[in-house]
């Protein structure tokens, strides 16, 4: 037992030490680094895994037109865990690297409260996908979102059910976390400006076994059109499939997650002649269907905007970089903000004085599995 | 070191002397590279991370190590602390100072809500109380959106201004931790420490030696709780930004295997524990390119520290430390233990009148009277399950009386919980001997001394003299300071009958003191009990024993069925013709 | 009134997914009076493994059924070996640490292996469900439950009627009793760390057409089925059966009447109050200890 004991002991100093000699066995390149906080564990990980795609195909592309000012650009990942803490850990882990010019954040608006303080603390520019309104409006200078805000799909939401469908009855479902709740108030407030009403707004925890009360309620309501902010994907599927199995076939206007790659796979037929509010959609542009044939390269699946949006970031913050001709954070700043009509995967990027690039979404319908493309709703920016 | 011994305060830890003027050198150096060192936000990060967590397990320490209570909710605790501090200053305009200790009163308050439920539940059971609380936290903080904001969490929590400085308020956590960890530290050798480890070890002891248990595991947990709120609070000045999902149940569960991991024991294991788990998966992070493999690793890790290093890694490192150390002989002589039997008072000790104990249908014990003078060996006798000790254990308070009242020294006691009984006088050792095994001889017998009531009071200089006096009364006094898991039967039941004597009782309850012992220890036993008795104390002693019994017995009462079949003078009971048929009618059993 | 049957429907086929994974608590409590806080994490290993023979491989059903569930019994008794039996004479705490490392442990590993996609698992069934009258049921859960049923009858016939069962029964009763007869106590906690590993399989594989295969799977479901052995008692089947469909129908009506978001809050509000004025369970018995 005592031999066992020590050479536990050992091994256990061993394998506390090792980490740090391999580390320092490294050594530093000459690149031009952008730091990438994203979720490798916990719930979002495998999200994480497509963000980690999207960035490595622009990586690629930027670095075969060149690289940045002369330079290959590498990426360095973090794992936040899917937590706020472990967030915060990672995105100080990479401020803590000089070297690091440029930061990617997270996709997810509570990451990027918690990391937002050491954010303008370290004054260098990140690209983030966080959708919480809020987040460009924390006078902070060094954030650039590279997706359209809340306030933007819950006002598309309500013009496309209102105006297209002429659904004026609604019931919201959403997801009791912060991009559930702010999703669910900015498609609340966008109604009565389309001359839509409120029948029914229910909140859900994540992460639930079972949505038939949800979907009784639904039904009970009276409701002619459903609009739902879903954070993930099996929550998603569970509840298409009961909505289905009890006979809710009402007009279905959903949140990102509605077209989400995993969520088809998960809840199948159910979710056919939905339409979702998307970020990304292959066929609005050019440059989408062009990012759209490089991911099924990689990944053998259809893209979706957990990749999209890492892509822009990453081409943006490289395209930045050259135009200011240097990797000093202010200038990129400077070039992050000038520029204009930059046609991204995820849409036409214009900068505005917050640190917003996109001002609208596509609305594309689930048509037996496949995401078409219907039409895009944009929304004019104030650029001033 | 024998200087040490004439100073009363170096009788608990020698140590001490020098530990405490290094440990202050050392906090103040730790405080000085926090401000002095220039870092990066990361290492700042976790730093502050590890202390403030580190205080949150310091007070699983108190609950779990000391106490022996399982608490899965100390992420909840962390979590009230760190929302009053952010709440409290950036929606009710109010200084970090003040909302500091009101996050640490909610969460002392909470704590002695789910301590409260220690009342009936242990093990298992308290584990899942715990987990439920836990659980409901975090769905209020989530969903109690005008108050708690929601998943959004409360952002920009500041910092009291002079402190507004990430290294500078590092220091004053460092600060905070060495402060608290230090009352933790000498916790463990208060009245209420040696009350907690003796509830852990033996509950049932823990009670009948006069400490009220329940009050002692509330108390556990709301020290626990405070600590968790402190630490919590201070976690919210650190970060700036407080979000529900920070203090969840895995939280929890991280809180309590870095308390583990370090070592239940001891503050420093506490500490060492949460740098660890703070730092391992950091280190891991190069495992990082496949998905879930560190936490993996990490999984497995907290699996093989369990099943290698049981004390954790602290108690391992004592234990390795332990083996170069001598052993220190006290260097004084005891005083005399003076026994006042009660003082004066009426002719009779204990009067019970009618007592009656049902099981169910089993009437245990059936309308028994006894009275017992004072002064004098009294013996309770019977064949087996003639309900002795379940008379035993109504006398004590462990069963509750089904009719009939109890007397002692004219008070009645029928419906007092055993510590209130001890309180009253009462002391008692079990058939199966009930030491707390994981302290000293000495240790054992001070909380017999600091029974509540007793002349010693709250003085421990007082209590530990008492304590060393009943040890040399029962000559154990050079092995007071060894654990007494060691000790052989005999002296185990020496210890226990001192932990007895040392609370000054009225009248001492001798549950079967024979049982197990070989010739030699059963003399001494009986000179023992002789030299008690010849104090002026008075004593009930159950017994199979006859020898003992007829040699220190003036009076006797002899139990079968439940029912006293005689009573009287020694001499005149073991001649009576009822009593000779019941013994002749059974065996005398074996002790086990 | 519809309405009500549909949500009972719905209770009860969600707190037979509880009790299925409780009878898996129960059993190794029984044996080792032991909280296996890694029994969920057997569900899920269990889902993936099927959906790596059924799906990756392509095995026909029941071929892919049979061979994960022998993959069940072999980690139970690797469980056994490694998690519990080291630990079986300590205290119930570093046992509970210990099976919760098990389950960071199980659940990364398996992340690791197969990475974090959730996955879709067919049923046993080509149509999803039918109408009765006014309530749709679900197959699947049609399924769940009376295969929930079919074990808990075979349970109770296998505790009272065989000799196994009697010695397992008296193993759990008094191990030292038990190893003074004659009964190999080690064999028998190895048997019962074999069973309730496969039933937790069973569960994960039942519910996985329901709720999809994913890492997560296990500890949610697991934490409910841990409350219904409490509400239910410890150390009794029924009390477990019982204990998980009571907390399934409680689940379902207070998220319909009370409060969604709030849904997780019932199963433990109610547990704490069954805590507090029945620790005993519906069905167990008070445990006091001897002077």
């Amino acid at each position: 037992m005592n031999l066992t004991r020590r050479g536990f002991t050992t091994a256990l100093a061993g394998g506390i030490a090792a980490p740090a000699v391999i580390r320092t066995a490294f050594a530093q390149g000459a690149t031009v680094k952008i730091g990438m906080v994203v979720p490798m564990t916990g719930a979002a990980a495998e999200s994480g895994s497509f963000a980690q795609t999207g960035a490595k195909i622009a990586l690629e592309a930027v670095n075969k037109a060149g690289g940045v000012l002369g330079k290959p650009l590498e990426l360095i990942f973090e794992d936040d865990q899917t937590t706020n803490p472990g967030a915060v850990l990672a995105f100080s882990k990479l401020a803590s690297q000089p070297d690091i010019v440029a930061f990617i954040g997270s996709i997810r608006s509570t990451q990027m409260h918690a990391m937002a303080p050491d954010m303008l603390k370290i004054g260098k520019p990140v690209g983030f996908g966080g959708t919480d309104p809020n987040l460009t409006k924390l006078g902070n200078p060094w954030l650039f979102r590279f997706r359209p805000n809340d306030s933007y799909s819950g006002k598309v939401i309500a013009q496309f059910g209102a105006k297209e469908l002429g659904k004026k009855k609604w019931a919201i479902v959403h997801s009791t976390d912060a991009f559930g709740t702010a999703g669910g108030k900015a498609l609340a407030d966008a109604l009565p400006d389309n001359g839509a009403t409120l029948a029914l707004d229910q909140g859900y925890a994540n992460q639930s076994q079972d949505f038939t009360p949800v979907v009784l309620a639904v039904r009970q309501s009276g409701a002619d059109i459903l609009g739902t902010y879903f954070t993930f994907e099996t929550d998603l599927g569970i509840f298409a499939r009961q909505l289905r199995q009890l006979g809710v076939n009402i007009p279905w206007v959903g949140s990102p997650s509605i077209v989400n790659i995993s969520a088809l796979k998960l809840a199948g037929p159910a979710l056919y002649n939905t339409y979702g509010v998307a970020d990304y959609a292959e066929d609005s542009s050019e440059a989408s269907k062009a990012f759209g044939k490089a991911y099924r390269d990689v990944r053998k699946v259809a893209p979706d905007n957990q990749s999209s949006w890492t892509f822009d970031a990453v081409t943006c913050l490289a395209m930045a970089m050259n135009k200011a001709g240097s990797t000093e954070p202010e200038k990129v700043r400077q070039a992050m903000i000038a520029i204009r009509g930059h046609k991204g995967a995820e849409g036409e990027y214009n900068f505005d004085k917050n640190g917003d690039g996109l001002h609208g979404y596509n609305i594309v319908k689930n048509d037996k599995g496949d995401i078409k493309f219907d039409k895009r709703i944009d929304f004019t920016p104030n650029l001033g | 070191m024998s200087t040490t011994e004439t100073s009363a305060a170096g009788d608990v830890r020698p140590r001490l002397r020098w530990g405490v003027p290094a440990f202050v050198l050392l906090v103040l150096a730790a405080m000085v590279l926090a401000v002095a060192v220039p870092k990066t936000g990361y290492i700042l990060n976790i730093s502050l991370q590890a202390t403030t967590y580190a205080i949150a397990v310091l007070g699983l320490t108190i609950v779990l190590g000391l106490c022996g209570q399982i608490n899965l909710a100390q992420a909840a605790f962390f979590g009230l602390g760190a929302y009053a501090v952010g709440i409290g200053q950036t929606e009710y305009g109010l200084n970090f100072w003040v909302c500091l200790p009101i996050g640490t009163s909610m969460a002392a308050g909470f704590g002695a809500l789910l301590g409260a439920s220690t009342l009936r539940l242990g093990g298992h059971y308290l584990a899942m109380v715990t987990i439920s609380f836990q659980q409901i936290v975090t769905l209020v903080l989530i969903n109690w959106i005008p108050v708690t904001k929601g998943p959004d969490g409360v952002r920009a929590i500041p910092r009291p201004g002079f402190l507004a400085d990430g290294s500078s308020y590092l220091a004053f956590c460092i600060a905070m931790l060495a402060g608290l960890g230090f009352l933790v530290w000498r916790l463990r050798d208060t009245k209420l420490g040696r009350a907690m480890r003796a509830v852990r070890d033996n509950e049932l002891a823990a009670g009948v030696a006069g400490i009220d248990v329940y009050r002692t595991k509330v108390t556990a947990f709301a020290l626990s709780a405070i600590l968790g709120g402190i630490g919590g609070g201070l976690f919210a000045g650190g970060f700036a930004y407080v979000s529900p999902d920070q203090f969840s149940f895995a939280e929890s569960v991280v809180f309590l295997t870095m308390v583990l991991l370090g070592g239940v024991a001891s503050p420093i294991g506490a500490v060492i524990g949460t740098g660890l788990l703070i730092l391992i998966p950091e280190w891991l992070r190069f495992l990082k390119s496949i998905p879930g493999l560190y936490l993996a690793i990490y999984g497995a890790a907290v699996i093989l520290i369990v099943l290698f290093m049981p004390d954790g890694i602290w108690g391992f490192l004592r234990g390795q430390f332990d083996r170069f150390k001598r052993a220190v002989l006290p260097g004084r002589k005891a005083a005399t233990l003076a026994l006042s039997g009660g003082g004066e008072g009426t002719e009779t000790v204990m009067e019970v009148r009618g007592l009656s104990k049902h099981f169910g249908g089993l009437k245990a014990v059936d309308e028994v009277d006894l009275t017992i003078k004072r002064g004098g060996v009294h013996a309770l006798i019977g064949p087996n399950g003639s309900g002795k000790t379940t008379t035993l254990n109504v006398l004590s308070g462990l069963y509750r009386a089904t009719a009939g009242t109890i007397k002692l020294n004219g008070q009645d006691v029928t419906d007092l919980p055993p510590h209130a009984r001890t309180k009253a006088g009462l002391g008692r050792t079990f058939q199966n001997i009930r030491l707390w095994r994981s302290m000293t001889a000495l240790e054992n017998v001070m909380v017999g001394a600091e029974r509540p009531g007793s002349t010693v009071g709250n003085d421990a200089t007082a209590a530990m003299a008492r304590a060393r006096a009943a040890l040399a009364f029962v000559d154990l006094e050079e092995r007071a300071d060894e654990v007494v898991a060691n000790f052989s039967y005999g002296h185990q039941r020496a210890v226990e009958i001192a932990r007895a004597l040392a609370g000054d009782p009225v009248l001492l309850l001798l549950d079967e003191p024979g049982a197990g012992l070989n010739s030699s220890e059963k003399v001494e036993l009986r000179n023992l009990l002789k030299r008690i008795s010849a104090r002026g104390l008075t004593i009930l002693i159950i017994d199979h024993d006859m020898t003992l019994v007829s040699e220190v017995a003036q009076q006797i009462t002899v139990l079968n069925f439940g029912r006293r079949i005689a009573d009287g003078y020694s001499a005149d009971v073991l001649k009576h013709p009822d009593v000779i048929a019941a013994y002749l009618g059974t065996t005398p059993d074996v002790p086990a | 009134m519809d309405l009500v049957l549909q949500l009972l429907f719905t209770g009860i086929g969600i707190g037979s997914v509880y009790a299925l994974v409780a009878l898996g608590f129960v059993l190794i409590f029984r044996a080792t009076n032991v909280v296996n806080f890694a029994q969920g994490e057997f569900s899920m290993v269990a889902a993936f493994l099927m959906v790596v023979f059924s799906l990756k491989i392509g095995l026909p059903y029941w071929i892919a059924f049979v061979l994960a569930l022998v993959c069940m019994a072999c980690l139970g008794a690797v469980f056994n070996l490694a998690v519990y039996y080291p630990l079986r004479h300590r205290t119930y705490l570093p046992v509970i640490i210990s099976t919760i490392g098990a389950s960071i442990f199980m659940a990364n590993t398996t992340l690791a292996i197969h990475g974090p996609e959730p996955e879709v698992l067919s049923g046993w069934f080509d149509t999803p469900g039918f109408m009765l009258g006014p309530v749709y049921l679900d197959n699947q859960y049609v399924l769940i439950i009376v295969v929930t049923a079919l074990l808990v009858a075979l349970q109770y016939w296998f505790f009272e009627h065989t000799l196994l069962g009697k010695k397992l029964q008296a193993t759990s009763q008094d191990k030292e009793m038990a190893s003074l007869l004659g009964i190999p106590v080690a064999v028998m906690i190895m048997i019962t760390f074999v069973y309730s590993a496969v039933i937790g399989g069973i569960a994960g594989i039942l519910v996985a057409p329901v709720l999809f295969v994913s890492i997560g799977m296990g500890a949610t479901i697991a934490l409910k089925a841990f409350a219904a052995t409490i509400i239910g008692g410890f150390g009794d089947v029924t009390g477990a059966i019982i204990g998980g469909l009571a907390l399934g129908v409680i689940e379902t009506f207070g998220a319909a009447y009370i409060s969604v978001p709030y849904k997780d809050g019932f199963a433990f509000l109610v547990l704490i109050a069954f805590l507090i004025f029945r620790p005993q369970g519906i069905f167990g018995e008070r445990v006091a200890e001897k002077a």
